[in-house]
């Protein structure tokens, strides 16, 4: 995608003062964590069943990741992990097996030691069979070896790349207690909502509509940690209420974007409220239009370039994210190095080739200047998603094609789109989880059932794209199988089945006092055992 | 009729008049003052109202003219609330009517449904069927009228109970006038007028409801309205009030001078009443 160098630049600028102010924190961290004090943060959701290991979702992790820990989490040093519950890991050559070595020394919060069966049963009876991302990414899984109490062996029926089981580790791993779980109906164990883990906060209590509370976990195995006695979550649906409390101090830090992009600017120059933009890009989000092309005239790649020509990211960028956000050539965000390319043919904003494009796909323009119609169904998940199905209306309008908006509450849009069908484009904002095989490459692969929500149901089917993932997921060089995922986003990007838009992530509100913010590209979904509050 | 007039010339009654008929004016005249598509990314996002002589009234948070979204949202409001008046209008007299005239079992099942609807909020109602049906001018219209129509059946039926043993009556069923006929040809025009004064608070009461629905993202999303551009407006409510303070204004404009009307159609015609018994 062509890109002005001042855009590029602005961009830059703009993430570089959240990265500064970071930075400072974590120069003032070094040897001067002050120990205790209660940390109180919005929360907007209270999630039914809030264990990680069977819903791997933010919501669910934004709670439960500071009481149950993974194998390892995401880090902005070294090869991207930093070990958890594993202290080293390696895979082996033919691809069918990867060695953990665990943590030694590690309690459960109800006293009992933390062992290689606990991995065996977490991975073979939860993972694999309940996770909604674990039952794609561990379906070779075979069989877990426990030689010794601290080492776990994975077994795969087919090759696996040890490269995506690694990506897969922070989000995919959370490990549970077998004692508590085996023999019972695992998605109705108590546990699932009074959390018993390994981590460095006990789960204390929930109180519907109010909060939840976790407590100190004194035992924790990295000894001095943590810093903070409570972290209190006080549920706080309300944007303006969450913006007005952390003005008052009565919250250290609003996540997740719970302060609307528009109150920022304003939020960000009140005395002792700082808007930090980092510790979010392991869960980066794309904004995409999705197309069926079970229609004629989406069926033709040329249309399909048309409409992205059409598309102003200078536009959607600037007004509908106040700059939050960068535009997305394809679906690798730029922030994953490993396998991202820039060498994309990503149509640019240009109005007279969209309609150049039109016109040789043989739609002119009718009597009332209008080529065809199409239904828009934008998602109703961000306010982002609703206003850039208004922005992509009017786009569309001013090259001959008229979109009617049609609004569905969130059931009703997964519904329509993605077990009915009943959509030409509908705008989406599928997430990025540190691997292309997680959660991407199945909005691409054809042949997969309807009801699968987030994954094509859009009637494409290439192939080329096909053979490529297949080829990726065979590969076990994690090199090589960069160089697939190359190739799998040149194809995309000159076929262009779904539009890439932007990537956009979220924004954090906290109190200058709160340190340690964002020290992890998934902080907010980490475990604040190095979180502290100055006095 | 005249003197129903005098009396409706108040001063709340003229200044209802002239206020609904600014509203219809802008209404009729939106695409004369405002042309084009009122949706449009015409400039810069949030300008503010009295800085640019393009955009009197500002843009909003996608560059859209709030004065054509206005003007626009007033045709969108007016068309809405007007058709969903009629609707309420005509199945509340028609059943009404029904209900009052030939009285016996159909009264009673008529009345238990119109108890029915009236034991739910009508909001509720109409948030119900929204969400069920889905946005469309058809079902907004549809949903308003659901919870509105109970009102002038209950009047009309009562006005239609006091009227249906009069002389006038018995003496066109001697004549061998169909009840049907005499019912709706005869008897109806007489016990419209509190009718007619309930008709403003219909009005007024479906352009709020119109306005509430479209606030939560129910309604027309092709269209502007009123509700629609007040949500929109709140996400940036500290920095540029005037987004929701605008169209605000307009709704509470609309829904007084309707309301003025109704008052003063109301006083003139009570008065009426009482003098010529």
């Amino acid at each position: 995608m062509k890109l002005g160098s001042s855009r590029r630049g602005f961009l830059a600028g703009s993430l570089g003062v959240g990265g500064a102010a970071a930075v400072s924190r974590f120069g003032w961290a070094q040897g001067a964590a002050r120990q205790g004090g209660t940390l109180v943060v919005a929360a907007d959701s209270e999630p039914r069943n809030l264990n990680p290991a069977i819903i791997a979702s933010n919501g669910v992790f934004y709670v439960a990741s500071k009481v149950i820990e993974p194998l390892a989490e995401q880090s902005y040093d070294g090869d991207g992990l930093a070990p958890r519950l594993a202290t080293a890991w390696s895979g082996a050559a033919d691809g069918k097996s990867v060695r953990f070595t665990l943590r030694q020394g590690v309690t459960w919060h109800d006293g009992k030691p933390f062992t290689s069966a606990d991995v065996a049963f977490s991975a073979l009876d939860v993972w694999r069979k309940l996770q909604n991302l674990g039952r794609v990414v561990f379906k070779d899984l075979e069989a877990v070896e426990t030689p010794d109490a601290s080492t776990a062996i994975f077994r795969f029926a087919k090759p696996t790349p040890a490269q995506l089981i690694q990506n897969a580790l922070p989000s995919l791993t959370a490990v549970l207690p077998k004692h508590l779980y085996e023999g019972t109906d695992i998605n109705a164990n108590p546990a699932n909502t009074r959390l018993v883990g390994t981590g460095p906060f006990r789960f204390v209590e929930h109180r519907p509509g109010q909060f939840y509370r976790l407590e100190r976990n004194a035992a924790y195995w990295d000894a001095g940690k943590p810093h903070l006695d409570a972290i209190v979550y006080r549920v706080l649906p309300d944007p303006g209420a969450v913006a007005a409390a952390i003005e008052a101090n009565e919250i250290q830090l609003a996540a997740f974007s719970a302060v609307p992009l528009a109150d920022l600017a304003r939020i960000g120059k009140v005395p002792g409220v700082v808007v930090v933009t980092k510790g979010y890009e392991g869960i980066t989000y794309q904004l995409t239009v999705e197309i069926n092309h079970r229609r004629k005239e989406l069926a033709d790649m040329r249309v399909r370039r048309a409409i992205a020509h059409a598309i102003d990211r200078k536009f959607v960028i600037d007004t509908i994210f106040l700059g939050y956000a960068k535009p997305a050539a394809g679906p690798v965000p730029a922030f994953d190095t490993r396998f991202y390319t820039p060498d994309v043919a990503t149509p640019g904003f240009s109005t007279r080739d969209a309609e150049r494009l039109l016109d040789e796909a043989g739609y002119r323009r009718g009597g009332d200047g209008m080529r065809f119609r199409l239904r828009l169904l934008p998602a109703p998940f961000f306010e982002q998603t609703r206003q850039f199905g208004d922005y992509l209306r009017q786009a569309l309008r001013a090259v001959g094609i008229d979109a009617e908006v049609v609004r569905n509450d969130t059931p009703g849009h997964l519904k329509a789109v993605y077990t009915d069908h009943n959509f030409d484009l509908a705008v989406g904002s599928p997430v990025y989880r540190n691997d292309p095989a997680i959660s991407t490459t199945i909005l691409y692969q054809s042949g997969l059932p309807a009801g699968v929500p987030f994954a094509n149901q859009y009637g494409y089917a290439d192939a080329e794209v096909d053979a490529l993932i297949a080829k990726a997921a065979a590969t076990i060089d994690g090199a090589e199988r960069a160089r697939v995922y190359r190739d799998f986003q040149k194809r995309v990007g000159e076929q262009q089945p779904i539009i890439h838009v932007a990537e956009f992530s979220f924004i954090s509100v906290a109190r200058d006092r709160l340190r340690n913010v964002a020290n992890n590209p998934r902080w907010t979904t980490s475990n604040w055992a190095d979180t502290w509050l100055a006095s | 009729m005249r003197a129903v007039l005098r009396r409706f010339a108040t001063g709340g009654g003229i200044a209802g008049t002239v206020l609904f008929a600014l509203v219809v004016l802008a209404a009729l005249l939106a695409a004369v003052i405002a042309p084009g598509d009122p949706m449009a990314m015409a400039g810069r996002p949030l300008i503010q109202p009295f800085s640019d002589w393009r955009f009197p009234l500002g843009t909003d948070r996608l560059g859209r003219d709030v004065l054509a979204e206005l003007l626009h949202g007033a045709r969108a409001t007016l068309i809405v609330s007007g058709a969903a008046a009629l609707v309420t209008l005509l199945v509340g007299i028609t059943i009404g009517t029904l209900a009052g005239f030939i009285g016996g079992r159909l009264d009673d099942a008529l009345m238990r449904l119109a108890d029915a609807f009236q034991s739910v909020p009508t909001f509720i109602l109409a948030l119900a069927f929204v969400s069920i049906a889905g946005p469309s001018l058809a079902s907004v219209v549809t949903a308003v009228s659901l919870g509105a129509w109970t009102a002038p059946a209950r009047v009309l039926r009562a006005e239609i109970l006091s009227l249906r043993r009069r002389e006038f009556v018995d003496a066109y069923r001697v004549l061998g006038m169909p009840p049907l006929q005499i019912a709706f040809r005869e008897v109806l025009p007489n016990a419209l007028p509190p009718v007619i004064t309930l008709a403003a608070v219909i009005v007024a009461n479906a352009i709020l409801v119109e306005a509430a629905l479209s606030f939560l993202g129910l309604g027309n999303p092709n269209s502007v309205t009123w509700g629609a551009m007040i949500a929109e407006g709140r996400a940036v409510i500290r920095s540029a009030p005037y987004l929701s303070a605008i169209p605000g204004v307009a709704v509470v404009v609309t829904v007084l001078a309707v309301n003025l009307i109704g008052d003063a159609a109301n006083e003139a015609i009570h008065a009426r009443r009482v003098q010529v018994p």
